[in-house]
């Protein structure tokens, strides 16, 4: 029997046992009829709906839409469960689990419990052992009978290990199984040995049918001679035949109901036997299969062990599927030694993946070995810190998933580097590239809610941040949004307050309070005046950094040029001498550069008066203070032409 | 420095021999200080202006604040100094001029274009110029106060 085939059995079987009934497998021989999760991996929510759970992968396969199927969730390290799809894998095999919230209960509590390693358990170890040995072939007590003392003393031993509580009465089934059928065969002997007694008399009877036929024969032939006399006779004779035909069908009947029974025993304790196999088969109670399979072989010795299942029963199907042939005892036996083999294997494969540090590949070996032998012996006694160091892992990864499903991205980042320190081998790459992206995403939205905003798109800001809420639920940048909302729905009186200030030419008063004074950015009209406002002050501020600068790296013409220059943009833009920063800046540069001032201010003054020579002259000393002077140099030319122009007498 | 040079006439009257004598007396007294203080060089004044009789010395900075109290007819101002900038209007310039030992004041002189000077005024020299102050009248027959302008100008 092929490995394969044996896991699909096996798979089918645990998941049955686990969920409560028999699973049939929806894929064999590793191709996926389902969706497609290399190495059984789960896949990566790539889409959730409203309610915010993760969209089924069979729903929304990417594949189908010619785009990349996601990355698998956490690597290798779920090899048997796949929860998004709701399937395990068993050797290439996926099977629909239907129910994987028992299978991770049932292993959680596998975690947790306590190794058995009591001296009532390794009694118990030795007793199946030894009946183990008993049935082995080729053993020697392998030529006994029904009834032989061997059989007796593995009765006797299951009943012994029946009574050790974690046997869960398999022993005492399997037992009563064996006892129930040696009775069978024992009622059959009976039935037999009537058989013998009725041959005899049908023997006795026949016999006596030929007496009496010799002598009606010789009756017949002095029949003419003495006519008379041999009538009695003759007629004695041929109701003696008459009534010893008649028993003789009697006995034949009666052994032939006989038969039937023999053969109807027989047949019932086969089946019955059979199905007690199948049922510890199911229960994963391998040790009590290969026991029964092999006194089947002693119970019921006409060569027969074809198991009495239908093929098109989920049993039939199971073994048929494989091999194509009946299902046999052979079978049955064969597939509970490779389980007990293969349970065996993974355990060696924990132990040495714990060694390494890798608790993935520890992890995975460990749900195999639970999954399919969780009454063995290296399975129930697995230690408690390897217990405890894989429940470490596992519980750090369904935290991961969880949190992956929650769309919590930042926990499950901080989740992946808890499991790389744990687990050397963890391969956090593409969880993170996952994480990562949507991240990302999510900022995206946020800042395109911030622009249609500013654009005062209230509409396309709300469906930017609900975008952004739905991709990264718990994003930190979300509280922005948040505000923003808040604020537009105080946004009114705000307008109302911006308004005024803005005809009041209080624009520091708005800088100063920008980041509440946002919202009215809503109003298409009022964002116009917002950035007006901001650009304007932003414009003075590092017009008044660039002119302090200047002031400080030359005191004597900085101040100066400072001045005229504050003057200058007052002149071009009224809104300047608006700005207190900028005023309180002209009178410190005018007390910086009292001469030069006050020599255009005494210019200005004359020209005022008509005092056209004295203007000049002013103007002159204010181009000595400051040579670069626009103002000195422009009064100048323009007096100068007054009075080149003027008459004198 | 400057230095204003005054045109006008003495008195008129006769009264008496008295008086005449008591009047030449006087005279021959001042022509005699006088004398003395040419002779002595105190009138000069560092700004190389020359006068016939002494007056208020001229104060640039007064000239700034108020040109037109020095537009008294008649009045000329000499000033020495050295020519910093010529601009030129039309025909006339415009010749600002500092003064020694006052190198960030500039006094701006008219040089109207029908005045022939004795010297050719080139920048970066000294000349001395010999100016009135005058009020003129604009296009739009606004007053222009306060306006020295230059009659002659010598080197130096």
């Amino acid at each position: 029997m092929k490995t394969g085939f044996v896991g699909m059995f096996l798979g089918a079987l645990v998941i049955g046992a686990w969920s409560g009934e028999a699973q049939m497998p929806v894929q064999s021989g590793g191709t996926s009829q389902g969706t497609p999760q290399p190495g059984g991996g789960a896949a990566l929510p790539s889409s959730f709906d409203a309610s915010g759970s993760a969209a089924k992968p069979q729903q929304n396969d990417p594949t189908r839409r010619g785009e990349t199927p996601p990355p698998t969730l956490l690597g290798m390290e779920i090899p048997l469960m796949d929860p998004a799809s709701d399937t395990a894998s068993y050797n290439g095999g996926l099977f629909d689990v239907g129910n994987n919230a028992a299978v991770r209960a049932r292993f959680e509590k596998y975690l947790q419990q306590i190794p058995d390693d009591s001296a009532e358990s390794k009694r118990y170890r030795k007793i199946i052992d030894e009946i183990l040995k008993l049935t082995q072939r080729g053993g020697h007590d392998s030529h006994y009978s029904i009834g032989s003392e061997t059989l007796i003393r593995v009765g006797k031993a299951l009943y012994q290990a029946n009574e050790f509580p974690g046997d869960g009465g398999q022993s005492g089934v399997l037992a009563s199984a064996m006892v129930s059928a040696l009775d069978v065969q024992r009622a059959n002997l009976s039935k037999a040995a009537q058989n013998a007694a009725i041959d005899a008399e049908i023997d006795k009877l026949v016999r006596k049918m030929d007496h009496a036929n010799t002598k009606n024969a010789w009756a017949a032939r002095n029949f003419e001679k003495h006519k008379i006399k041999f009538t009695n006779d003759m007629k004695d004779s041929q109701h003696a035949i008459a009534e010893g035909t008649a028993s003789v069908a009697e006995k034949k009947t009666e052994k032939g109901v006989n038969t039937t029974a023999i053969a109807a025993a027989l047949f019932e304790a086969k089946v019955n036997y059979q199905f007690v196999l199948l049922t510890i088969f199911t229960q994963r109670r391998f040790d009590h299969v290969v026991i029964g399979t092999r006194v089947y072989r002693h119970l019921f010795k006409d060569g027969d062990t074809k198991l009495q299942v239908k093929e098109d029963s989920q049993f039939g199907k199971i073994f048929s599927q494989g091999t194509g042939m009946s299902p046999t005892i052979n079978a049955l036996d064969s597939a509970a030694s490779n389980a007990r083999r293969e349970v065996d294997q993974n355990i060696q494969a924990v132990h040495s993946a714990l060694a390494c540090n890798r608790l993935g590949e520890a992890t995975q070996q460990l749900i195999a070995a639970v999954a399919i032998g969780e009454y063995m012996q290296s399975v129930a006694t697995f230690p408690t810190e390897a217990r405890r160091r894989i429940a470490q892992y596992w519980t750090l990864r369904k935290r991961a998933y969880t949190a992956l499903n929650a769309r919590d991205y930042a926990t499950v980042e901080e989740i992946a580097s808890k499991m790389k320190e744990l687990d050397t081998d963890f391969d956090d790459s593409l969880l993170l590239s996952y994480t990562t992206g949507k991240k990302r995403q999510s900022d995206l939205a946020i800042r395109n809610a911030m622009k249609a905003l500013q654009a005062g798109d209230e509409e396309k800001f709300n469906k930017f941040i609900e975008e952004a809420g739905t991709i990264w639920p718990r994003n930190p940048n979300l509280d922005k949004g948040a505000d923003m909302l808040n604020k537009i729905d105080a946004g009114d009186p705000l307008k109302e307050e911006f308004r005024n200030l803005y005809k009041l030419g209080e624009f520091r008063r708005i800088a100063a309070d920008r980041e509440r004074f946002k919202i009215v950015n809503m109003d298409p009209e009022l964002a116009k005046q917002y950035e007006e406002v901001i650009t304007l002050v932003m414009k003075i501020d590092g017009l008044l950094e660039q002119l302090k600068t200047v002031a400080q790296q030359d005191t004597t013409l900085g101040p100066c040029m400072a001045y005229e220059k504050l003057i200058e943009w007052q002149k071009e833009d009224n809104r300047y001498t608006q700005d207190k920063e900028m005023m309180i800046a002209l009178k410190d540069y005018e007390s910086l550069a009292h001469d030069f001032v006050q020599a255009l201010r005494d210019a200005e003054g004359c020209e005022k008066r008509g005092e056209y020579g004295s203007a000049l002259s002013c103007y002159y000393r204010a181009q000595c203070k400051y040579p670069g002077s626009n103002i000195a140099k422009e009064g100048i030319r323009r007096v100068s032409d007054i009075i080149v122009n003027a008459t004198y007498p | 420095m400057a230095t204003r040079r005054s045109k006008k006439k003495g008195g008129r009257g006769r009264r008496g021999a008295n008086s005449n004598m008591l009047t030449l007396v006087i005279i021959a007294g001042a022509v005699l200080v006088l004398a003395a203080l040419l002779g002595s060089g105190v009138l000069k004044g560092r700004g190389g202006a020359r006068e016939s009789e002494p007056v208020a010395s001229f104060r640039i900075a007064d000239y700034r604040r108020d040109g037109s109290r020095f537009a008294s007819a008649g009045n000329t101002y000499v000033f020495d100094g050295r020519v910093e900038n010529i601009e030129t209007i039309g025909n006339s310039r415009i010749v600002s001029i500092s003064i020694q030992d006052n190198p960030d004041e500039r006094l701006p002189l008219l040089v109207p274009g029908d005045v022939r000077l004795r010297a050719n005024l080139t920048r970066g020299d000294h000349f001395i110029f010999e100016t009135t102050c005058t009020t003129g009248k604009a296009q739009d027959g606004s007053q222009v106060k306060g306006v020295l302008i230059v009659r002659n100008a010598q080197s130096k």
